[in-house]
């Protein structure tokens, strides 16, 4: 098995910015968010022994026209095709048969991307949000087939901005260029959106089943909840979008969110709340006891995205997403049948 | 002592006080920074953990501490500056006239044993408090007044003059503070060739039935030598007192004594009146007299208490300067 090897890109000075005070645009070029080449090689290494989940066919929910064989059945005359015709079955069963074909269907991918301001964050050479249209650039170019439609939402406080579905690389590009280039939110705004509303609205406005990709860090102002057993805000939300959709969930993280810096005695200040208080980071009590609870609450979020029965990426600023998401898709395959479990009453 | 608390002091060398912009700019400056602080930090995402999990430190520690700095600051500036307090130094020298009244109504038994009997004893006791410099001179108040004693250092003449003291009929207060203007001027004068401060304690208990010049008149005049009166009122509104008449009969006049007027006399010379209705009142109304008249308030330079009251502001604020370098919290 050949590992994805795509180059780490170099750290722009800007993400490190992004702890003192909001970046002032993206932390990562258009071309460095999916190198094409690199991810050639990648479609070309994973897509291999990949083939079933991202890349294989989609089951349509109706018989039509299309090129993928189906089943067989009884020949009715004047009505099929003759050209249709099953001559294996036919010889078998001395009845005619025709083959029914599989109607292709395109999928419809959908991303939703947090862009609020604690995602205007990273000190490992991207931010959280650049970090995620990385993600999604990865994802798309991973599931392109002739026909795959890729649209974006853009989760402001202000509301959802929506770019259209569109097939083709050049549509992906441009929907990557327009997440890169949207203005950054600055920090403290207040607005009705959050991430519940978020998922539901995409439910809402997106009614075609297809692949849904939800991008945030899952993190709630506020909430201060370690207990896997209750539930967060936007786990119902989630469940109410995976009925239709399968929803792979990419958790961006910083490694200094799970692993709490040591700077001394300092003023930390929340990028979304009027939160501002005296921190003495060197205490090294209350470091461990940080990082205990950061990792409950990540525990938190990875049982409640899997009791929504949604799949779940975890991304770290640090680290080379391409290789997390190959490695992601490569377990994928095996697990996508249990994980995706339609609820009961509910069509596969 | 006035404490420095309670009243802008004065000061020895006013000019130095430019120092004090000092710690006045200290002070703009630590807000300012304060307030520019707040806008820095650093951006964290994940506050609500850090919320529960660390608990607020409080900066009232620090705040107090750099109050305390500035607060020293500001008194090192005042003791530059040479504060001067209040003291009260005990007079060396003075001329206390005491008043006597000798009129009938005095012999009223409202006061026990009788008002006469409280002002003598009272004024004995007042004689043995007075510092051995003073002058002391008495003043026989009837329808004659007269000085009995000129200004003397002896006691005993003094003591044997109020003793001696018989009642007569009728008062006179304007003739007895006239009496007693004479004595202040018969004073001795002092080594620096001016004329000792002097007051006059009347004792009494109504005013005047034959006045051939006006009470009051006669108060301004002392007034404008700087003698101060302090009347002792003795008496209650209930007292009567009983006299045989040229038929050998006796007749019950009441003698309620006359507050109003003494008080007026008290303010004209910038005095104080007592009233004495017992003989515990007219023993406390003496302390207050003589605490008035036997110290003498002047300035004194308080560089030292001012220094001493820096160091232990800079003292506390050293603590709380340890607390913080050693995070001792």
């Amino acid at each position: 098995m050949s590992r994805a090897t795509a180059p780490v890109p170099p750290a722009p000075v800007t993400a490190a910015q992004s702890v003192i005070a909001e970046p002032v645009g993206p932390t990562l070029p258009l071309h460095e968010l999916a190198p094409e080449a690199a991810l050639r090689r990648l479609e070309l290494t994973i897509v291999r022994r990949l083939e079933g989940y991202l890349q294989g066919e989609h089951l349509g929910l109706l018989p039509g026209p299309g090129s993928d064989l189906n089943e067989a059945r009884e020949y009715v005359p004047g009505q099929d095709d003759v050209r249709r015709m099953d001559w294996s079955v036919t010889a078998r069963t001395t009845i005619p048969h025709v083959r029914d074909m599989v109607a292709d269907r395109e999928l419809e991918v959908w991303a939703l991307l947090d862009v609020t301001p604690s995602m205007n964050w990273g000190t490992g050479g991207v931010t959280k949000r650049d970090l995620g249209i990385a993600a999604i650039a990865t994802i798309g170019f991973l599931s392109q087939q002739v026909g795959d439609r890729f649209g974006g939402l853009i989760m402001r406080p202000s509301g959802l901005r929506q770019i259209p579905a569109r097939s083709g690389r050049m549509a992906l590009y441009g929907l990557l260029r327009s997440m890169l280039t949207e203005p950054i939110v600055p920090d403290e705004t207040h607005g009705r959106m959050d991430l519940p509303q978020g998922i539901d609205q995409m439910t809402r406005l997106q009614r075609r089943r297809g692949l849904r990709l939800v991008v945030s860090d899952f993190l709630t102002p506020g909430d201060i909840e370690l207990d896997p057993q209750v539930e967060p805000v936007w786990e119902r939300p989630l469940r109410r979008l995976a009925v239709r959709n399968q929803v792979i969930c990419v958790e961006t993280i910083d490694r200094h969110e799970v692993d709490f810096p040591d700077v001394g005695e300092i003023l930390i200040r929340d990028p979304e709340t009027s939160f501002e208080r005296y921190v003495n980071t060197s205490d090294d009590d209350a470091r461990v006891r940080m990082n205990a609870a950061a990792a409950a609450q990540r525990e938190r979020i990875r049982v409640a995205l899997r009791r929504a029965g949604c799949a779940h990426i975890q991304l770290r600023t640090d680290r080379d997403w391409v290789q997390d998401i190959a490695r992601f898709v490569l377990s994928y395959r095996r697990l996508a049948g249990s994980l995706h479990q339609p609820p009961r009453g509910v069509g596969r | 002592m006035t404490l420095l608390a309670l009243s802008w002091p004065d000061f020895l060398s006013p000019g130095r006080l430019w120092v004090l912009f000092v710690p006045l700019l200290l002070l703009g400056l630590y807000l300012v920074l304060l307030r520019r602080k707040s806008k820095q930090g650093m951006r964290y995402t994940n506050t609500s953990i850090l919320q529960a999990v660390v608990p607020a430190q409080s900066q009232w520690l620090r705040h107090v501490t750099v109050g305390l700095v500035l607060l020293s600051l500001v008194f090192l500036a005042f003791a530059w500056a040479r504060p001067l307090g209040r003291d009260e130094v005990p007079r060396e020298r003075a001329t206390v006239v005491i008043i006597l009244d000798c009129s009938y109504s005095m012999e009223a038994t409202d006061v026990s044993p009788s008002r006469f009997d409280v002002a003598k004893t009272e004024a004995g006791h007042f004689l043995d408090a007075l510092p051995d410099g003073f002058n002391v001179a008495v003043v026989e108040m009837s329808g004659n007044s007269s000085l009995i004693l000129p200004p003397t250092e002896d006691r005993n003449a003094a003591r044997r003059a109020i003793n001696g003291a018989e009642t007569a009929p009728s008062t006179d207060v304007a003739g007895a503070l006239d009496a007693a203007r004479q004595a202040i001027e018969m004073a001795p004068q002092g080594e620096d060739g001016e004329r000792v401060p002097a007051m006059v304690i009347l004792l009494s208990d109504a005013s005047g039935t034959t006045a051939p010049t006006s009470p009051k008149q006669a108060a301004g005049q002392l007034a404008n030598l700087g003698v101060p009166i302090y009347p002792i009122v003795f008496g209650t509104d209930y007292g009567y007192v009983d006299i045989a008449n040229d038929e050998g009969q006796t007749q019950r006049y009441p003698v309620a004594p006359d507050h109003a007027f003494f008080e007026d006399l008290a303010s004209i010379t910038d005095g104080q009146s007592y009233n004495a209705d017992n003989a515990s009142q007219a023993q406390k109304a003496y302390d207050a007299i003589e605490s008035d008249v036997g110290y003498v308030e002047v300035d004194r330079e308080i560089t030292a208490w001012t220094a001493g009251i820096a160091a232990i502001f800079a003292a506390v604020a050293a603590v709380g300067a340890v607390m913080l370098g050693t995070r001792w919290r």
